[in-house]
């Protein structure tokens, strides 16, 4: 390849992602300036540093797709407390590609969204919203839950901590290497395309769903995200889902990560076990006295 | 080493395990307090019984792994952790910080409380340090059937199989110089009595009900191979994770004032500075609620100092200072050494997800309970 079209290549793939966002976010791609981009903190390597703790505002954890405000469940007992905020939603086209079966599966899971059927097997996992009992939530989930994470940043390695449950992932920067084992949190591996961080997700366990609202995978997820700072306090998160037990062909999400950036800012322990086990254990009758 | 003499020490070991089975709770002179679920009443049959169902003998077992034991005790002679060796200069990380990055494991066979026949010797000779891990080892590779309910022989679940090596010291206390945990005061022995009744979900360990794994804060080495840790360091930070429970402790670096008291963790609020070649780490705002098995009696208003310094290329020391005035009447201290890992170390630990575990551990001392009262008004 000519070192001519190399460049013509490029310019026409940078483009693309410019209308890229703009199709899916015009306010991000409008407001962020050349500028702004140019003032990413770099690493000693030159790659854009992510470290820091950022948090998605998104209502994806309620519905994925768009949802008017609502009431929440026990409306009687929470009232406002347990109202969720409209959102447009975060998926591309805001239609996911079920197959026929998995459409009524989702509709299944959202009807018993918050049943907990604790057993002593794994059909445990085939009952309600597995946030609801405290499970981890997995990838794509978690980047989009009420909840800040944080991004530990090594030429090696990347960790993220999310404050929710505490749970953490590692992505292996240059790595081709295997899942050893199926997991919540998948398996991840990363690599720079530009100023992206490219991460590809396997491993899956297929026991958590994307959302509040019923939406599931099987165990066949592939997640394929793309973390790219627009500023110094913002990351455009983007993921292609692809999963064939589920779903008849790849779909996108993308939403905006900020920035905490008061000196305190820290992820506080939000250990939600103790929340959870009268909901799980209590009709075992097993709690005591 | 001979394998007549480790037959009889393996025979020697054995026989102190199924005594540990059948000793009495550590609070049995309470009466309404009933014994902990490992305490059997009728534990001599219980014992034979699993013996007998058992899928190996001991001596199966040892023999299974007798080759590999050998390998790892010569191996562990050459590795002896004597305090009193001059330490080398911990190496640095790109960006001049003592480097503490890597796996490490703290699984260790050295006791935590110096026991009485060691009274007055804080520091074995070199050979004796030898010998203990020697028995230590063949306890461990010779595995009582009685104690476990799976394939022992399943690679990876004994300690001797983690490079963990001799200690000279007699005990992980290091302070008081007696090397036992100070005396109890009363709100301390109040809540480790409350916390040994263990049939009602909240006076269960936090680790049996995945809240926190086995490793601590504070890292008082478990029974098994699970004292895997991986530190992961960048400039303003120090991320110290536990493969047990996958807890993740985050320890920014620098001035960072604590949150209000108001704000309580399982793991506490570290913060982390440097000290020469030692990171030091201050943990303060634990949950009111995390009432510890072991060490017994401590509430939520522990203050932990530890310290972490690369003494060695393939060791760390790790040493920590525990003040509580609500429940030791003196702090303490201890010190582990914990051998460099291989990567990769730590796998996802779901430890709460998976937790088929806690409902047959909760019926069953609810029984014993219930048996232990009736009993108790005959």
């Amino acid at each position: 390849m000519t070192t001519r079209y190399s460049i013509a290549l490029t310019t026409v793939a940078l483009v693309a992602i410019v209308f890229s966002f703009m199709d899916t976010q015009p306010a991000a791609a409008q407001t962020v300036s050349g500028e702004a981009r140019a003032s990413v903190p770099r690493t000693a390597g030159g790659q854009p540093d992510l470290s820091g703790i950022w948090q998605s505002f998104t209502t994806a954890n309620w519905d994925i797709l768009a949802h008017s405000a609502q009431p929440g469940p026990h409306s009687q007992l929470l009232g406002a407390w347990g109202a969720a905020r409209a959102g447009r939603g975060i998926v591309e086209g805001n239609e996911l590609p079920y197959q026929p079966w998995a459409v009524a599966k989702q509709q299944e899971n959202y009807a018993n969204r918050m049943v907990a059927n604790i057993t002593n097997d794994p059909s445990r996992f085939d009952s309600g919203d597995p946030e609801l009992q405290c499970f981890r939530a997995g990838v794509p989930r978690a980047n989009y839950m009420p909840f800040p994470l944080q991004i530990f940043q090594t030429p090696e390695e990347i960790i993220i901590v999310y404050e929710y449950k505490g749970a953490y992932r590692t992505i292996q920067m240059d790595s081709e290497s295997e899942p050893p084992t199926d997991t919540w949190m998948g398996w991840s591996n990363g690599h720079w395309a530009g100023d992206t961080l490219v991460v590809d997700v396997t491993g899956f366990n297929g026991y958590t769903w994307f959302d509040r609202a019923g939406n599931f995978h099987s165990d066949a997820l592939h997640v394929v995200e793309r973390w790219t700072p627009l500023s110094p306090y913002h990351i455009r998160y983007e993921a292609t889902i692809e999963d064939p037990k589920v779903f008849t062909r790849p779909w996108n999400m993308s939403f905006t990560l900020y920035k905490h950036i008061d000196p305190d800012a820290e992820l506080i322990e939000f250990n939600c076990i103790p929340f959870v086990e009268e909901l799980m254990y209590a009709p075992l009758g097993i709690m005591g006295k | 080493m001979c394998k007549r003499t480790s037959n009889v020490l393996r025979a020697a070991a054995i026989a102190g395990i199924a005594a540990l089975l059948i000793l009495p709770g550590p609070v049995a002179g309470q009466r309404r307090v009933p014994p902990s679920a490992l305490v059997n009443p009728e534990a001599e049959e219980a014992v034979a019984t699993a013996r007998a169902l058992s899928l190996r003998s001991a001596d199966e077992t040892f023999s299974y792994f007798e080759d590999e034991v050998d390998a790892a005790l010569a191996r562990a002679v050459e590795m002896v952790w004597d305090p009193e060796r001059p330490r080398e200069p911990s190496p640095r990380t790109p960006w001049g910080h003592p480097d503490l990055r890597g796996y490490w494991i703290s699984a260790t066979y050295t006791p935590l409380e110096r026991p009485a026949e060691l009274a007055g010797k804080p520091l074995y000779a070199i050979q004796e340090a030898i010998e203990a891990f020697q028995a230590a080892v063949l306890v461990d590779a010779a595995v009582d059937p009685a104690t476990v309910h799976y394939d022992w022989t399943e690679f990876g679940m004994d300690n001797w199989q983690s490079p963990i090596r001799p200690n000279r010291r007699t005990a992980l206390i290091v302070d008081p110089p007696d090397g036992q945990i100070p005396a109890l005061t009363s709100m301390g022995r109040t809540r480790w009595e409350a916390q040994a009744r263990r049939e009602t979900m909240t006076s269960r360990h936090p680790t049996e009900r995945c809240i926190v794994g086995s490793e601590g804060p504070p890292r008082l080495p478990f029974i098994q191979q699970i004292g895997e840790s991986r530190i992961v360091q960048t400039p303003d930070h120090v991320v110290l994770i536990t493969q047990s429970n996958s807890d993740v402790r985050i320890i920014p670096l620098g001035d960072r004032p604590q949150p209000p008291a108001d704000v309580r963790a399982w793991l506490g609020v570290s913060r982390g500075h440097w000290e020469g070649d030692t990171l030091v780490i201050e943990t303060t705002n634990f949950h009111e609620d995390r009432t510890w098995v072991r060490p017994r009696g401590l509430g939520g208003d522990l203050q932990l100092l530890e310290r972490l310094t690369r003494v060695a290329d393939d060791l760390v020391l790790y040493e920590a200072t525990l003040t509580d005035p609500t429940t030791w009447e003196a702090p303490w201290t201890m010190e582990i050494p914990w051998p460099k890992m291989e990567p990769p170390g730590l796998f996802e630990w779901a430890c709460h997800e998976h937790n088929y575990g806690i409902i047959n551990v909760l019926k069953g001392a609810q029984i014993r309970a219930e048996e232990y009262e009736a009993q108790s008004q005959d």
